[in-house]
């Protein structure tokens, strides 16, 4: 099953294949990321833009007196940029051994999955799909997009241009 | 880290307070200190040093510290006068054993030359007799770990030894007993037991906890010094302990156990008759406990009872009289640094949220004299005292530092040839530990400058009719919330033709340029400027001054230059007390707040529509008194606008960065002035080129903080394209 390998180490504390997934909503798609990976989830509070910074940053705000940068999922996956209000949801996750903080629309559910129903994701001309999405979870006649977030912040390239 | 290896550190760790002891001790007899504690603590330094040492077999250094310990002690009994002369041996000595420890530290004991020689000069002046007082110096040292090390230098054979031994109340508080000690000594050989109970005071003075009874014990037979230690092995530290060879008629003349029950029953009774009174039955187990030392005394126990009312001063006293003498064992623990940062986040978020809940409560239409204001009041009154306890946490007097001078400038001086003499003040000026750290090197580079280029050769200053000696004066104190260091020195003063000249020729200024006398005295701090005509091992290895304001300015300090010619220059530092917290401005740009820091602002100007002049697309200059500065937009330097801010609409902050570069930053607003904590962005994002560093305001909202030198070189650079 080729898409575990993207977490190989949670593929092994987990031996039964089962693991547990946080879903949220961007517009009209759902995703979903590993819940081990979130450290908790907060209401929208207005960020300090950062100059030289690619549009999907949108700036910096305080967790608990912690700087913490916020990436606004939608634009980072190709989307829309988010207009961001107090029903936005950011949700904070440790990526690495850095803190970010993801704008969503709204979180919707944790859902219990196993392995195998995790679909490899076909292949795609996207770029982005590349980068990020880890698989495909068909729940209830919805997709759901894992993905993996160790690509969330920039790199140089896109540092540069920016 | 292995436990033998951590108490080697620690061990290091204490070394390098003890050398700081030993040095400043020497100094201060130097300087005409004839207190016999200032002897007794230069001493217990290296005494303390040697000790460690042979713990952990570090040979060579036990050997310098023996040969330098065995000179102060001579010093220490008035055998050897401390003539200015011994003493500079001794602070020579001094740097040996500091580099010794160094070399230990690192594992690289070897044998220094410098070390074989000076323990000879040592050797000559303690009289060459450096191996018999070895064993009567622990009396009265709570520190010892000869045996192991310097048995070997012990003389064999003596016939017997005489032991004086005085426990401490601690001996008894582990629950160890004088008598089982006595008993056991006495197996070793054929031994008489004298009883000292001068100390004991009249009963009603007695503490029952401390302990007053004293025994010297001549032994007689074939034994060794290490067998009489093993007996003591347990009680070590908790007793005074003196080991002495007998001397040959003394052995023969023995010694009769010479005990007067009577006198002590006499004492007992007679000076204390209300206490007797008081509490008898008490009197009888004391007084029966005492005589005879095989039938243990345990004078703690018994006399517990005995009413602490009747003599309220009694115990006090009774310690101080007969309880070792410790020099002030000075109250400190040591803590893991990352504890002591990881409190000062803790507070600095515990100020953050305090201003945020203060916001709150105004923000909801509470009055100010409404409870919860006042409470709140209070709250930031708390907030910031502990905020101001937690960084006196991390402050340090800045002595640390400035006792690694007198070295320098010992070495210095011989290098140069030039008598030189250093003055301190102010060492008790505390500030924070990181920059007393980053302190080290711009000072050991300043003073080296002082004495290699400010001070005139002993033949200049005669014929200046100077004294021959050079004087460099180190002083620190604190001025409006910062601490102030300055470098000064008596010397030529700067030569300003020569400077300018070196400037011109090195292209750093134009040949025609007319400077004031302190612009040429800042010449200094260019970069590449160094005014040594020859390179020399001191000095002049192409980092000079503009090194020093580099380290400076990044410790958000400032440095600049005062000289007089003929008479000597100074230099003035003023560095922030902290590096956690910024003193700042914080202005608006573009809707956003920022924050400048207030070190890198030298005035804020309202610019006017006719200073202002385009240099054509976005460059702007404004003329400030006669000279034309960059006008750099802030706004549009970070990419918040795309249109420059009419400057007539702004404030200009005129600025000087790295290398004295001027330029005037227009910003939209000045919201006003105040102290932020300094976090990172690196932590969760990465270095945003314009900014040092954020910061969190009372809002509760996160401030960018500019970094003003990046900015400046940035747009110049965009400058010069354009042009």
């Amino acid at each position: 099953m080729t898409q575990i390998q993207a977490q190989p180490a949670q593929a092994q504390a987990q031996a039964a294949g089962r693991r547990e997934l946080i879903s949220f909503r961007i517009g009209a798609q759902e995703f979903c990321v590993d819940i081990m990976s979130i450290r908790e989830i907060r209401g929208w509070t207005a960020a300090t833009a950062l100059p030289q910074s690619p549009s999907f940053v949108r700036g910096v705000i305080n967790l608990r007196g912690a700087v913490l940068p916020i990436v606004d999922l939608a634009a980072r996956l190709g989307f829309e940029s988010t207009e961001a209000s107090d029903r936005n949801v950011i949700i904070v996750a440790q990526i690495g051994d850095q803190v970010v903080g993801l704008l969503v629309d709204a979180v919707s559910d944790i859902l219990t999955v196993t392995d195998d129903v995790i679909q490899p994701t076909p292949d795609v001309a996207s770029e982005t799909a590349k980068t990020f999405v880890r698989g495909l979870i068909a729940m209830d006649g919805r997709m759901i997009s894992l993905i993996g977030l160790e690509r969330v912040l920039p790199d140089h390239m896109e540092l540069e241009a920016a | 880290m292995d436990p033998l290896a951590a108490i080697r550190e620690t061990f290091f760790q204490e070394c390098d307070e003890q050398l700081a002891e030993l040095e400043s001790g020497l100094l201060a007899m130097e300087g005409g200190d004839q207190d016999p504690e200032t002897i007794n603590a230069v001493f217990r330094a290296v005494h303390s040093i040697k000790g460690g040492a042979g713990a952990f077999s570090l040979e060579a250094l036990i050997r310098f510290a023996h040969v330098f310990e065995t000179a102060l002690d001579e010093m220490r009994s008035g055998r050897l006068e401390a003539t200015s002369d011994v003493l500079k041996t001794m602070l020579r000595a001094s740097d040996v054993l500091a580099d010794l420890v160094s070399a230990a530290h690192a594992g690289e004991e070897g044998d220094d030359p410098r070390a074989a020689t000076l323990a000879d000069e040592l050797k000559a002046m303690s009289g060459g007799e450096d191996d018999t007082s070895e064993s009567e110096e622990d009396w009265g040292d709570d520190f010892d770990f000869q045996p192991q090390a310097v048995s070997f230098e012990a003389p064999a054979g003596p016939t017997g030894f005489v032991v004086r031994f005085k426990p401490r109340a601690d001996l008894y508080a582990k629950a160890n007993e004088s008598a089982l000690l006595l008993r056991e000594l006495a197996r070793l050989g054929e031994a008489s037991v004298e009883l000292d109970a001068h100390d004991v005071p009249p009963i009603n003075e007695i503490d029952p906890e401390a302990a007053y009874l004293s025994w010297t014990v001549t032994l007689t037979g074939d034994m060794d010094e290490t067998a009489i230690r093993e007996v003591f092995e347990f009680v070590d530290g908790d007793c005074e302990l003196s080991i002495e060879p007998i001397a040959a008629d003394e052995a023969e003349a023995g010694g009769e156990p010479e005990f007067d029950i009577g006198s002590l029953l006499a004492k007992v009774q007679g000076d204390a008759p209300a206490a007797t009174e008081e509490a008898p039955a008490e009197i009888e187990p004391a007084a029966a406990a005492e005589p005879e030392p095989e039938a243990a005394p345990e004078p703690a126990p018994t006399l517990a009872v005995v009413p602490k009312a009747a003599a309220p001063e009694a115990p006090a006293d009774a310690l101080a009289s007969t309880g070792p003498r410790k020099t002030e064992a000075g109250a400190t623990i040591r803590v893991d640094l990352e504890r002591v940062d990881r409190l000062i986040d803790l507070v600095g978020e515990l100020v953050i949220n305090q201003a945020v809940l203060s916001q709150r409560v105004m923000e909801a239409g509470l009055a100010r004299a409404s409870a919860v204001a006042m409470g709140l009041d209070e709250l930031e009154q708390l907030t910031r005292e502990i905020q101001d306890s937690v960084m006196a946490i991390r402050a340090q007097p800045v002595k640390s530092v400035f006792q690694r001078m007198p070295r320098l400038v010992r070495e210095v001086a011989a290098m140069t040839g030039k008598p030189v003499r250093l003055v301190t003040e102010g060492e008790g000026t505390e500030v924070d530990k990181t920059v007393i750290e980053r302190l080290a090197d711009p000072l050991t580079h300043m003073i080296r400058n002082a004495i290699d280029h400010g001070l005139e050769s002993p033949e200049k200053r005669a014929a200046a009719g100077k004294p021959a000696e050079g004087v460099v004066k180190l002083a620190a104190f604190h001025r409006s919330g910062r601490i102030v260091i300055e470098v000064s020195d008596d010397g030529g003063g700067i030569n300003r033709e020569r400077v300018k000249g070196i400037a011109v020729e090195k292209g750093l200024i134009a040949a025609d340029a007319a400077l004031s006398d302190e612009e040429i005295d800042n010449l200094i701090f260019m970069p590449g400027f160094s005014t040594a005509s020859e390179v020399s091992d001191i000095s002049g290895r192409g980092v000079g001054m503009d090194v020093v304001r580099r380290s400076i300015l990044a410790l958000g300090g400032r440095i600049n230059i005062v000289s007089k010619p003929g008479k000597g220059s100074t230099f003035t530092m003023s560095l922030p007390l902290t590096l956690a917290v910024l003193d700042g401005m914080v202005v608006s740009v573009a809707n956003q707040t920022l924050v400048a820091p207030i070190t890198a602002i030298v005035e804020t100007l309202q610019p006017k529509a006719s200073d202002v002049h385009s240099l054509g697309g976005h460059s702007r200059v404004i003329s400030i008194r006669g000279g034309f500065v960059p006008l750099i937009d802030i706004g549009m330097a970070l990419g918040y606008r795309r249109d420059p801010l009419p400057a007539t609409q702004g404030v200009a902050l005129l600025i000087e960065g790295e290398g004295g570069a001027r330029a005037a930053l227009l910003v939209d607003a000045i919201q006003g002035q105040r102290q932020v904590v300094i976090k990172s962005l690196e932590a969760n994002y990465r270095q945003v080129p314009g900014v040092a560093a954020a910061t969190i305001l009372g809002d509760g909202r996160v401030a960018l903080i500019l970094d003003i030198d990046t900015i400046v070189s940035v747009s110049r650079g965009e400058m010069r394209k354009a042009g």
